[in-house]
């Protein structure tokens, strides 16, 4: 690991040792992407896959550091994911969480983000959506580790 | 033939918690010091693995917890101690569910009557009209926050949810009845003006709630909540707040009456 300073979102680390050290995967892993587009600029909360669903919220990177994504946490849920530090006009975001709790009445909210500060921002955004909607659902928060641990997993 | 100590051992987790206590009552010791309540439970037929699996003691507690009880039972031999086959790893103590959190909370208000009950037998007088009052709205928060309220929630929902023959959930049902009966008991008291019967039946259930709520803070919601998956503990959560709008604002009734008596009890203490 090499000794950065600045933000940890954005320091160069190199885990080749580790991941290459890995068993290679032998049945291929199907998708359980049920729905298309994911990106939150680009979903409608009222969308028929999110009315009453399971939805997960997920921060861009986590699907790239997990490497059971699809059958551990997509499985079973619709899914919406944005980055929190990069993407501009985040209070639309704001605006579709409501929305999926108040008119699309999801069933709960699941939010992964990475380990690094600046992804922390996105569970802030669904909190903020969530104490401004009507309707209250179950909201679990999840952080990711950086090689695809689960650091934390607990109801917020 | 005579198994060797460590298939023995292999067995015992297949026998009911209470026959393992009465055979070699040293595992009782062992059991309080990992705050484990089966010696003081009133039904104790839960087999020995699932104690283990119930409490979700951390990979080093459940070591340490099944040495300490082979050396109750084998003195003197090591022992290879088996290890408890779980669904789910030991996971670090997080947040309940939101639905079980509904619960706790209503734990909490009852623990808070709970804890009257001493002061108000102590000066209890069936001959004053105050005190008869008391009694009845003091039986009434049982009946109806405690029991049909709260305790039907976990029966009529939450229960459902898992195999009604796991002998922890025969446990917890079989609790709410020893409840209920006293109800009937302590309102035949009540009625016959029998201030003694009604103060032991006040604190039977003194004595039952409490370790019936411990029991359930401290481990079968948490291995419900373990056992639930997201969509499940979704499907409670809204199960929970419609069962709760059927009672409007009578919940808060009987946290206010909570509160009086609570404040009763703090003037009388401070005029003495």
């Amino acid at each position: 690991m090499i000794e950065f300073s600045g933000c940890p979102g954005s320091g160069m680390r190199d885990f080749r040792e580790t991941a290459t050290a890995a068993k290679a995967t032998v049945d291929k892993v199907e998708s359980r992407l049920r729905q298309w587009p994911i990106q939150m600029h680009l979903i409608s909360p009222m969308a028929p896959y999110y009315r009453g669903a399971d939805v997960l919220l997920t921060a861009d990177c986590v699907a790239y550091a997990l490497g059971g994504f699809h059958p551990d946490f997509l499985a079973g849920k619709a899914i919406g994911i944005a980055c929190p530090k990069l993407d501009e006009g985040q209070e639309a975001y704001v605006d579709k969480i409501k929305s999926w709790l108040d008119d699309a009445e999801i069933n709960t909210l699941t939010v992964m983000i990475m380990q690094v500060p600046c992804c922390h921002g996105l569970l802030a955004l669904a909190q903020q959506a969530a104490q401004s909607a009507q309707r209250k659902v179950p909201i679990k928060a999840i952080v990711v580790g950086l090689q695809g641990e689960i650091l934390s997993e607990e109801w917020v | 033939v005579t198994k060797n100590p460590a298939a023995q051992m292999k067995d015992l987790l297949d026998t009911n918690i209470k026959d393992v206590i009465q055979r070699f009552p040293g595992v009782a010791d062992v059991l309080n010091e990992y705050r484990i309540a089966c010696v003081s439970c009133g039904v104790g037929t839960c087999l020995f693995k699932d104690v283990v699996a119930i409490h979700d003691l951390s990979s080093d507690d459940e070591k340490a917890l099944m040495s300490g009880i082979a050396r109750k039972i084998f003195p003197g031999s090591e022992v290879t101690v088996p290890t408890v086959a779980r669904k789910h790893k030991p996971a670090v103590e997080t947040r309940y569910s939101p639905p079980m959190e509904k619960l706790v909370d209503e734990h909490r208000l009852i623990k808070r009557w709970l804890a009257l009950i001493p002061a108000v037998c102590a000066g209890l007088d069936l001959s004053s009209h105050a005190d008869r009052q008391l009694a009845e709205r003091g039986i009434d928060f049982i009946r109806s926050y405690a029991d049909r309220f709260h305790h039907a929630k976990e029966e009529a929902i939450l229960f459902k949810y898992f195999d009604q023959n796991l002998d922890i959930i025969r446990v917890m049902y079989a609790d709410h009845e020893k409840g209920r009966a006293l109800v009937r008991f302590m309102l035949d008291a009540l009625g016959a003006g029998n201030r003694e019967a009604l103060v032991t039946g006040l604190k039977a259930y003194r004595e039952l709630l409490t370790e019936h709520i411990k029991k359930e803070d401290e481990a079968l919601y948490r291995w419900m909540d373990r056992n639930l998956s997201t969509s499940e503990i979704g499907k409670l959560f809204a199960e929970f707040a419609s069962k709760d709008a059927e009672f409007g604002e009578a919940p808060k009734s009987y946290e206010g009456f909570v509160s009086q008596v609570e404040a009763k009890y703090i003037i009388e203490e401070e005029q003495k």
